[in-house]
């Protein structure tokens, strides 16, 4: 088990190494993506600041909690640009073309090895300026020492939950050959997770809760940092990140199984 | 007794795909209603290789031949059949596995196109868990035989073909398989870039005795590296044996060629043989039975001004190109002279 963990940990490291290789090697490109970053962080939240020149509340929450919300999902975003979401436009082409096939040579895991492979360094570089605005915001809505303490494990437990689900969707490509689809629909639902659950109609709120448990990812930790009686929330994204994660490994050997690979 | 290394009994593969009408109407068609046809690119495939043996697999395009790769691998899973390397079920995909096997595709790369290959082959190093000094050992040899020492810290991207080949080689052999698969290791490389590689693979053979499976189709490759052939046609195996008498699957005649100093009139002892002439008939291909070459050979020197004279060099060349045209041909030789298949 542990020198399982080294083996992998030691993988991941030339990953990041390799890929900050790769992005510097466009310095010009590298720049403007972390602009591009930072613009995005900004156009979000002054978008939801400006809904409360006319408004007090959105459902139940104020504008500094909702803006609070806003800035752990961009957290959640900022990791999973980072770390995830190169890999998921990456799977879609290497499935097409058969550069798969080198992938499931390697000997690692090819859950791995296709959903870890590819970082954004400059993403990763953003991170400071979305750990600021959630400290900001935070210290807004007065959180006590505990509730920060809670903040980066909850954190991860999102972007857990949002990846595994991810996972999933994507190894649908296997079958449809063509990933962009797909990816645009990834993209859907996580623009639809970065809104609180509340806002959305009581069917959807159960679908997406329940069926698809997208609104859990930024809503449940939030909910729960707001106050402690929504612990539900929390054991909710734990189940459900189990379930999904059985999920994923049956039906991603499963496209293992009938991949064609792309002739030569 | 010899070890074998691979088993395949029986093994077949088919896949699923649809044709598609040209244009917009045939897209809109296609579209709505797709009709699949399922396609064996494999099909009750049988064989034993034993460990150290080169085997050349040959075919034509389109024939199975890099289909049976990726099942060897385990890229791809067979529709039925039992398949076993080293030991395991390459579908298995385990470690151990995975680690004893490496696949070259010259058509495919595995380097980073965007970053210098060393940083592949560092990433490389810790994907099969090689000490320092194992990589450092490897990494010197590899380049120093193939001659890319100053090319490791330059960008994949910049490196000519031939060189990118080197890299993708050293890339696949840096964890020192026991199996090793390749592809049309040498397609698209210049005359010396083949020799180079050609020469690599022998000598990476000698030093560790690894088991090698080539496809390809340049029979230079095949001629310098193998001394057994399995040929596929159409997804079966239409011979396996040595590959000398491959080269005599259609006769044992022999191609000889000779240029004379001036214009040779006709039907003298050479149209005998109805042999090729050139236009301004100078020089002539004729094919004499093995026997009777020294026999024919003298007499045509004593009778015409020879300037130069030569048999082929590579007969499996022209028997692979008579059996490409005409596969039919193998099977009728087969059932007259006995062959393996």
């Amino acid at each position: 088990m542990i020198s399982s963990l080294k083996h992998y940990l030691g993988v991941y490291r030339y990953f990041v190494t390799t890929s900050v290789s790769e992005a510097l090697s466009f310095r010009t490109s590298f720049i403007l993506l972390v602009l591009m970053d930072i613009f995005f962080y900004f156009s979000v939240l002054f978008s939801v600041d400006f809904l409360f020149d006319h408004m007090q509340t959105i459902g139940p929450w104020n504008r500094y909690q909702l803006l609070f919300f806003i800035c752990f999902m961009l957290n959640i975003d900022t990791i999973h640009m980072g770390v995830f979401s190169s890999n998921f436009w990456m799977l879609g082409f290497k499935i097409r073309t058969g550069e798969l096939d080198f992938d499931l040579l390697k000997p690692t895991h090819s859950i791995f090895i296709c959903f870890f492979r590819y970082l954004k360094p400059s993403s990763l570089l953003t991170a400071p300026v979305a750990w600021g605005l959630l400290i900001y915001y935070g210290s807004k809505i007065g959180l006590l020492w505990y509730d920060w303490l809670l903040i980066p494990p909850l954190l991860l437990l999102g972007l857990s939950l949002l990846c595994v689900l991810e996972f999933i969707l994507c190894t649908s490509m296997f079958w449809l050959v063509e990933g962009m689809g797909i990816n645009f629909l990834r993209m859907q639902m996580q623009q639809m997770a970065r809104w609180p659950d509340f806002i959305y109609k009581y069917t959807y709120q159960k679908i997406f809760t329940i069926g698809v448990p997208l609104l859990l990812i930024g809503s449940g930790p939030v909910h729960f940092i707001l106050d402690k009686s929504n612990w539900h929330y929390l054991a909710g994204m734990c189940l459900a990140i189990v379930i999904s994660t059985l999920i994923l490994v049956k039906i991603w050997n499963k496209a293992l199984r009938q991949y064609d690979s792309a002739s030569s | 007794m010899s070890q074998k290394v691979i088993e395949v009994i029986n093994l077949t593969k088919q896949f699923k795909s649809y044709k598609k009408k040209p244009g917009l109407k045939g897209s809109l068609q296609s579209f709505f209603n797709r009709k699949y046809s399922i396609k064996k690119a494999v099909h009750g495939f049988n064989l034993e290789i034993n460990k150290g043996e080169i085997i050349g697999l040959l075919g034509p395009n389109g024939a199975g031949k890099t289909t049976l790769m990726k099942m060897f691998t385990g890229i791809i899973v067979p529709t039925s059949g039992e398949l076993t390397i080293n030991g395991h079920s390459p579908w298995e995909r385990k470690k151990e596995f995975k680690k004893k096997i490496a696949l070259v595709m010259g058509q495919k790369s595995q380097l980073w196109w965007d970053i210098p290959a060393m940083d592949s082959f560092l990433l490389l190093q810790k994907f099969y868990e090689l000490s320092n000094q194992e990589f450092k050992q490897r990494l010197d040899y590899m380049s120093e035989l193939l001659g890319v020492v100053d090319l490791l810290h330059v960008h994949v991207r910049k490196l000519s073909l031939g060189e990118r080949m080197k890299m993708e080689l050293m890339a696949s052999l840096l964890h020192n398989p026991d199996v090793i698969f390749l592809d049309e290791p040498t397609i698209g490389l210049d005359l010396v870039a083949q020799e180079n590689i050609r020469a690599f693979i022998l000598d990476f053979h000698k030093k560790n005795g690894t088991t090698i499976i080539i496809t390809s189709h340049y029979m230079a490759d095949v001629q310098a590296l193998c001394k057994r052939l399995v040929l596929i046609f159409d997804g079966t195996k239409a011979y396996d044996g040595p590959l000398e008498k491959f080269e005599n699957i259609l006769g044992n005649e022999k191609t000889v060629s000779f240029t004379f100093s001036e214009e040779i009139p006709c039907c003298g002892y050479l149209d005998e043989f109805h042999g090729e002439w050139n236009e301004g008939r100078t020089s002539v291909d004729i094919r004499v039975p093995e026997e009777n070459l020294r026999e024919v050979g003298k007499k045509v020197l004593d009778l015409h001004p020879v300037i130069e004279f030569n048999t082929e060099k590579m007969p499996i060349e022209r028997v692979m190109k008579t059996l490409m045209t005409n596969p039919e041909v193998l099977r009728a030789q087969r059932d007259h002279a006995n062959l393996p298949a």
